[in-house]
């Protein structure tokens, strides 16, 4: 509540941060897309987006709004735009890129403690990293009939996943997403928010952990991070499958693919359902607030 | 080879990217796409973005990929998107042949990774297809009718508008920073001098860019709260006025009727001819 109550916005402000993130991350999202990528065999070293972007925005506005607006813009500029629209796979991305952003926006109760805004910006950029690993490992680990089996291959498999996200966290979360934040946030941090017509947020409020460390968003991240699992195991079933084995597959050929397609619209409506959901609770909660405010 | 390299890198310039772009959101053109109704093409889309993930016969995906090719074509992709597309197919197809690799596998890998690369050609094609010729406009009433939050419906509309401003903003940053600033005097090993000086500069250019557009932000965002845009999305029937010009009409019909036929037919021909 107290969140609702520091960086509270009205309705055209939330509308202004969320334009404002997803223009600007969708354009720094379609320039990393344009940069060449240099790959030495499956590792790659190329930037996977500029993470300090939503990262400032979540610091100096409202995070929810902030975070949400990167990812559509995400979506809309680098995928719809750019013609690499991957259907249900795009669910993965999307809720694993909120989650990490809002978390990193609440950890930071002084925008001008380079502390808190580097622990911020690894632990956003590393949720977001993490759960796409657990994500990718997970694929492989279900995907291989006897994946024990295989001698070295559970190993091979986790250690490629630890080499890139190493590799993800260097590039970026440090390279352009800790220092860019260190340097940036200062500077525009109370230029920024006049031109969005806001006062820009205290710099000392006094908020533990324990305020934002509900049961309530312990379980959102949890249920979110399991639904951008299913989805992903929809949208690329078929990429391990095709490597490893066929036997897996004769149990999906006789008009069985009608159940992985139709899970995933169930589980598609689901989402659309619940974040549906928050929204409305959030403006509610947030009006009443204001209606609150304006009564006393 | 190397001519056509060169050739192809000289289009490759922002200026071109930036007017590429603006055909691919602006999409005035009339395509064969482009008059149909946005509904039934963003169901249309899902379908061929989600189906080809479940089908296991390499004719049905051939053909498939090529009933796709034509409709881009027909659709006059750009040439830049095209590009990109190939560039990341050939990329994703050495990543996963050197995974196959190096977890013990053999080149019998390789045949297995081509279904693959058709899936993802087949889905890349097709979204493109429809997001070129459509109308922004239309897209976003399109997921508005199919109840996507006004705030994701409006920025698909305002991302597709923006979009080249932004580039072209951008683009005016970066070469007043070049402008004012001074190059690296020595390459370094692999150019890396040049590398970090540019992805500085990239970064940087942000500062600047983001308080425009925190201010151009400013007077979009008021400019709807004056026509009421928050209050609309609420008001059903202020929704049901904005969404009446979505109309099915005869084209639309025999526009599925047809992808139908041949979508039937190509599967049953790869169901008596499986590769």
């Amino acid at each position: 509540m107290k969140l609702n109550v520091e960086r509270k916005l009205t309705q055209s402000q939330k509308m202004m941060v969320f334009v404002l993130s997803m223009a600007l991350f969708g354009l720094s999202k379609m320039i990393t897309e344009i940069l060449p990528s240099n790959e030495i065999g499956p590792i790659e070293f190329s930037v996977s987006y500029f993470a300090f972007i939503p990262l400032i925005l979540c610091v100096l506005f409202h995070p929810l709004y902030a975070a949400l607006g990167a990812s559509v813009g995400k979506i809309i500029f680098a995928d719809l735009l750019m013609g690499d629209f991957s259907g249900i796979g795009e669910l993965e991305g999307f809720i694993q890129l909120t989650v990490g952003m809002y978390v990193a926006g609440l950890i930071v109760k002084n925008p001008l403690n380079k502390v808190q805004l580097t622990i911020a910006a690894l632990v956003g950029v590393g949720m977001d990293q993490i759960l796409s690993s657990v994500v990718d490992i997970t694929k492989v680990w279900i995907g291989i009939e006897g994946f024990d089996a295989v001698p070295g291959l559970p190993e091979s498999i986790v250690l490629l996943e630890a080499v890139s996200f190493v590799n993800e966290m260097v590039i970026t979360g440090v390279l352009f997403g800790v220092i860019p934040t260190l340097i940036l946030v200062p500077r525009l941090y109370g230029k920024i928010e006049p031109l969005l017509g806001m006062k820009p947020r205290e710099k000392r409020v006094n908020a533990s952990m324990a305020e934002f460390v509900k049961p309530g968003l312990i379980t959102i991240v949890i249920v979110l991070g399991f639904v951008s699992m299913i989805a992903e195991f929809m949208a690329e079933l078929d990429l391990n499958f095709a490597f490893w084995t066929s036997d897996f597959l004769l149990q999906f050929e006789n008009g069985y693919e009608w159940i992985g397609i139709s899970a995933g619209l169930i589980v598609l409506g689901l989402v659309l359902y619940i974040v549906k959901k928050i929204f409305s609770n959030k403006q509610q909660v947030e009006e009443t607030i204001e209606s609150n405010k304006r009564v006393l | 080879m190397l001519n056509v390299f060169q050739k192809l890198f000289s289009k490759l310039s922002v200026e071109n990217i930036k007017i590429e772009l603006m055909r691919t959101a602006y999409g005035t053109e009339e395509t064969v796409l482009s008059r149909l109704d946005p509904r039934m093409l963003i169901v249309w889309s899902l379908f061929f973005t989600t189906v080809p993930w479940f089908i296991h016969n390499m004719t049905i995906l051939i053909g498939l990929a090529v009933l796709m090719g034509v409709l881009a074509y027909m659709a006059r992709v750009s040439p830049l998107l095209i590009v990109l597309l190939i560039i990341g197919v050939i990329s994703q197809f050495t990543y996963l042949i050197f995974v196959a690799l190096f977890l013990g596998g053999t080149f019998t890998a390789l045949l297995a990774v081509i279904p693959l690369t058709i899936k993802i050609m087949i889905i890349s094609l097709s979204s493109m297809a429809v997001f070129t010729s459509m109308d922004p406009e239309k897209f976003s009433d399109a997921l508005l009718s199919f109840g996507v939050p006004g705030k994701f419906s409006f920025g698909v509309s305002y991302g597709y508008r923006m979009l080249p401003i932004l580039i072209e903003e951008y683009q005016s940053i970066i070469q007043s920073f070049r402008l004012r600033g001074k190059m690296p005097a020595k390459k370094g090993i692999l150019y890396w001098r040049y590398i970090v000086y540019f992805l500085k500069i990239s970064v940087l250019a942000f500062y600047p860019m983001m308080l425009n557009t925190a201010k151009r932000t400013r007077t979009t965002v008021e400019a709807l709260e004056i026509r009421g845009f928050s209050y609309s999305e609420e008001n059903d029937l202020a929704k049901k006025l904005k969404l009446k010009a979505l109309k099915m009409n005869k084209y639309d019909y025999q526009f599925v009727a047809i992808t139908s036929v041949i979508t039937i037919c190509i599967i049953n021909i790869g169901m008596f001819y499986p590769l």
